[in-house]
């Protein structure tokens, strides 16, 4: 292999700001403004990514991003959700209910009816055993599904005629709505045949029911999608749709100049280059709030951060507006939260302690860390230093240590920096809870279900042998209570009081640090119509039969 | 010339399989896998990562992994990508062209340019044409190739608008112009940095053969100056050149990480730098496989080329 190695590709919008090439950046933020070598092609949109999408099979890919963009294309689930957060059924008839008797009294028996008129990519009729189909197919152990999404919750479910399922579940499970928005259905005729599903040709050339038929893929390249003329939700208005794939951040951003792509979208613009963005004639540029949170992930089994009283004073001590203004040019914002301010279960009540090294340094005297002769305070021995770990590369994070690291050193608290490639600090340094610090972005497991579980419950600590994702190894009785109770409530105002609460509590006890919700810079080119960012739904491809080119 | 042959070949097997019994054990001793890639994703949870684990055989002991794997490559079956599913030898044979015809056509135009720049500079030792290759090399080989790619790309492309900003053709093809317009950049970027090293080894090649007496003997015979020059000099020069282009064969297939990567070229250089990212073990296990059985090959054609040219080697004796 030719030249040096490259920092690895990372996974999400919050992972994903590779700006390695920063010398690059700057000079391409000089950049001229002549444009179009390339004018687009009439009826044809194409949609800009930096991670190549491989795996089109809905239950198996693993990256949440360019391969979500590609499933909201070519697949459909039983319902979406629409930016103002409401549930809008899909291939489902209607939204089960407990009104209109879709949702049993109890909330675990769900009735659903299916639409009767859809039909599958090659013209066979979608019916509810493919739904029985997708089910089976989750909860096979010889398929390796990325995720269950939350079906490990049903105890049982059949098609009781050709359009309609009933399916009852073992638990309360009040976010298995949202199980059935992440899950796209799959075809039972093509894959119940196929000797496995995990290497299934069907898995690079699928056949969905969605508003767009795969047509090709060069591998390395792109992915070109025709319309499905007899899409349940009405014929799409572009003749073609295309994922491009563009490794390099900066070479995107010069191919949305010269409107090679139309759409530069998933990763969204780096925050360095807004600025310049906006000045860019025939484009738009739009915010589109993402479910990612950015944390500093204390792990609550070291020592130094047994006492939340330390955890209490970190969270003062570091500078949230700095962080924000200085590394991201004030595009994300704040949060107190595990969830994002926009979100319908957000507590507007929290207080935020705010940015107070007095206060902080009082916090750490009264918990007994008293300054040592090296300027570093230790109590009972253990020394208040420790290390921050994040993806290696990523210049944004890394600058953002280097600002927390300041605010610390301030307050008699040593931190260094421990960063490694993201197939290092992600593996089992993060999920066996070997690190002491974490700078990390991430969302709730069923997003935009408030649910949160899987990262407080004091069972699902792994490195205590649970087997959920608690990897600060946090610990509290009243939040497993919270939690539980959490999911088997349905109606949403219920809801809202038990997850403000939990939010209430988390920000006193600060398992994790949230700083700001992530928003992706997304560049629009003017002759493209209908693209709408969805809060809720953070692949801007879930309209993609609305949208058209001029 | 045929036991030669034989002796090699049964050299490169030993070879290659010690290559891939150490390539296997650094990929798994070398800290992280390919399970961060569903930690990243906020939906997998870590039961989900157990199970997939399992399903991966990544729970097995690495000789089992090791023994598995070397069995399915013997017996043509090269696995499955973990993220893709699809065969690893489909996902590194269709990378194979693109970077043929990138690697391929930069290295021809650098040999033909940097060769020429060499033998000049040789002749002219001194002149301002030697010190002014000699510079513009240097630049070359210390300035990175990324900075090339992207100065290329914000004149030409964002700029002037004369050539795209990267892949290999138009969206939905264009045609023969269309994949030129699209070639033209990352093939020069490429072939900048190999001028500069071939000039440098040609010049220094060159330099030595002019000083000897047969060449002395060939200008004494009356040949023309062009003729001692590249039927004597050039001829015997191109020695120690074949065997660094042999060993240059293998960024032939292997490709460019960096430049593929800066100008979305779809080659293998972007495969592995994705395959590494996520630690794809069976496709980069294809790749180091595929880069072993090219350099052995590389050596063993550089071998054989070099006695066809050279006279005096004998291969009985190699």
């Amino acid at each position: 292999m030719a030249e040096g190695e490259l920092e690895m590709s990372e996974n999400g919008p919050v992972l994903g700001r590779r700006d390695a090439l920063l010398a690059g950046a700057a000079l391409l933020a000089l950049g001229g403004t002549r444009s179009a070598l390339a004018a687009g092609v009439a009826g044809q949109c194409i949609l800009g990514v930096t991670q190549e999408a491989v795996n089109f099979n809905p239950l198996l890919y693993v990256n949440t991003g360019v391969e979500t963009s590609v499933e909201f294309i070519v697949f459909d689930a039983l319902w979406k959700i629409d930016p103002t957060g409401a549930f809008v059924p899909n291939l489902a008839a209607e939204i089960p209910t407990q009104a209109n008797g879709g949702i049993s009294a109890d909330g675990r028996t769900w009735t659903i009816k299916l639409r009767p008129d859809v039909s599958w990519h090659d013209g066979a009729p979608f019916t509810a055993a493919d739904v029985v189909f997708t089910l089976d197919t989750l909860l096979n152990p010889k398929v390796v599904v990325r995720s269950r999404n939350g079906h490990e919750h049903v105890a049982s479910y059949e098609a009781t005629d050709d359009h309609t399922v009933k399916i009852v579940l073992k638990d309360d499970f009040a976010p298995y709505m949202v199980s059935w928005q992440k899950t796209s259905v799959i075809p039972k005729h093509i894959l119940a045949i196929v000797p496995d599903i995990n290497t299934a040709p069907f898995n690079t050339q699928p056949i969905g029911t969605g508003p767009f038929k795969f047509k090709s893929r060069t591998a390395g390249a792109s992915i070109e999608f025709e319309p499905n003329p007899s899409y349940h939700g009405g014929a799409p208005k572009l003749t073609s749709l295309v994922q491009k794939y563009v490794p390099d951040q900066q070479t995107l951003y010069a191919q949305f100049q010269t409107g090679e792509v139309d759409i530069y979208d998933t990763q969204g613009i780096p925050p360095l280059l807004y600025a310049k963005a906006k000045t860019l004639p025939g484009s738009k540029i739009l915010l589109s709030a993402s479910p990612f949170v950015e944390f500093i992930y204390f792990n609550c089994g070291k020592p130094q951060f047994a006492d939340k009283k330390v955890r209490q004073a970190l969270y003062q001590a570091v500078d949230k507006k700095g962080w924000i203004d200085a590394v991201y040019y004030g595009v994300p914002i704040p949060t107190l939260s595990y969830l994002p301010p926009n979100h319908w279960a957000y507590n507007k009540t929290l207080k935020d302690p705010g940015f107070d090294l007095k206060k902080a340094a009082a916090l750490l005297d009264d918990a007994g860390w008293k300054l040592g002769s090296d300027g570093v305070r230790a109590k009972d021995g253990v020394r208040l230093t420790f290390s921050m770990s994040t993806t290696a590369g990523n210049k944004s994070r890394e600058q953002a240590q280097q600002l927390v690291q300041q605010n610390f050193k301030k307050i008699g608290v040593e931190m260094t920096i421990k960063n490694m490639p993201a197939s290092v600090v992600w593996g089992d340094y993060t999920v066996k809870s070997e690190f002491d610090t974490l700078m990390v972005g991430w969302d709730a497991l069923l997003y935009p279900d408030p649910d949160y579980t899987d990262r407080i419950g004091s069972k699902l600590i792994p490195a205590k042998g649970g087997s959920g994702s608690n990897y600060v190894q946090y610990e509290n009785p009243e939040i497993d209570e919270l939690c539980a109770k959490g999911t088997s409530v349905v109606d949403q105002a219920e809801r809202k009081k038990i997850y403000d609460r939990i939010q209430e509590i988390l920000l006193e006890d600060l398992p994790f640090a949230p700083i700001f919700a992530y928003e992706v810079i997304v560049g629009v080119k003017d002759r493209v119509h209908g693209y709408e960012p969805d809060p809720y739904t953070p692949i801007n491809s879930w309209n993609t039969a609305e949208w058209s080119v001029s | 010339m045929a036991r030669f042959l034989l002796n090699r070949l049964g050299q490169s097997v030993l070879l290659l399989l010690g290559v891939s019994v150490i390539g296997f054990a650094l990929m798994h001793l070398a800290p992280g896998g390919p399970m961060a890639v569903y930690t990243l994703n906020p939906t997998v949870t870590a039961q989900d990562i157990e199970r997939v684990k399992h399903q991966f055989g990544l729970d097995q002991p690495v000789y089992v992994q090791y023994v598995k794997w070397a069995g399915g490559m013997l017996t043509g079956h090269w696995g499955y990508s973990f993220f893709g599913g699809r065969p690893v030898g489909i996902i590194v044979l269709e990378r194979i062209p693109a970077t043929l015809e990138l690697m391929g056509s930069s290295m021809a135009l650098a040999l033909f340019i940097g060769i020429a720049i060499g033998v000049l500079a040789a002749v002219r030792r001194n002149s301002v044409f030697d010190y002014a290759t000699a510079t513009a090399a240097m630049l070359a080989l210390s300035l990175p190739t990324f900075w090339f790619g992207l100065l290329g790309i914000f004149f030409f492309a964002q700029t002037l608008g004369w050539l795209p900003a990267g892949g290999i053709e138009s969206t939905g093809g264009g045609g023969l112009p269309d994949r030129l317009q699209h070639l033209l950049l990352p093939m020069l970027v490429l072939a900048f940095v190999l001028v500069a090293k071939w000039s440098r080894y040609t010049r220094s090649a060159m330099i030595d053969i002019l000083g000897q007496d047969y060449m002395r003997t060939a200008r004494a015979k009356g040949l023309s100056p062009a003729r001692v020059l590249l039927g004597h000099g050039l001829r015997a020069a191109l020695v120690p050149l074949v065997t660094l282009a042999g060993l240059q064969l293998p960024e032939l297939v292997g490709g460019a990480l960096v430049t593929e990567t800066v100008f979305s070229w779809p080659g293998m250089g972007l495969l592995f730098v994705n395959a590494l990212g996520t630690r794809d073990y069976p496709v980069l296990m294809a790749i180091l496989m595929v880069g072993a059985l090219v350099v052995v090959l590389g050596n063993l054609v550089a071998d054989v080329v070099t006695a066809l040219i050279d006279p005096r080697i004998k291969l009985a004796h190699a």
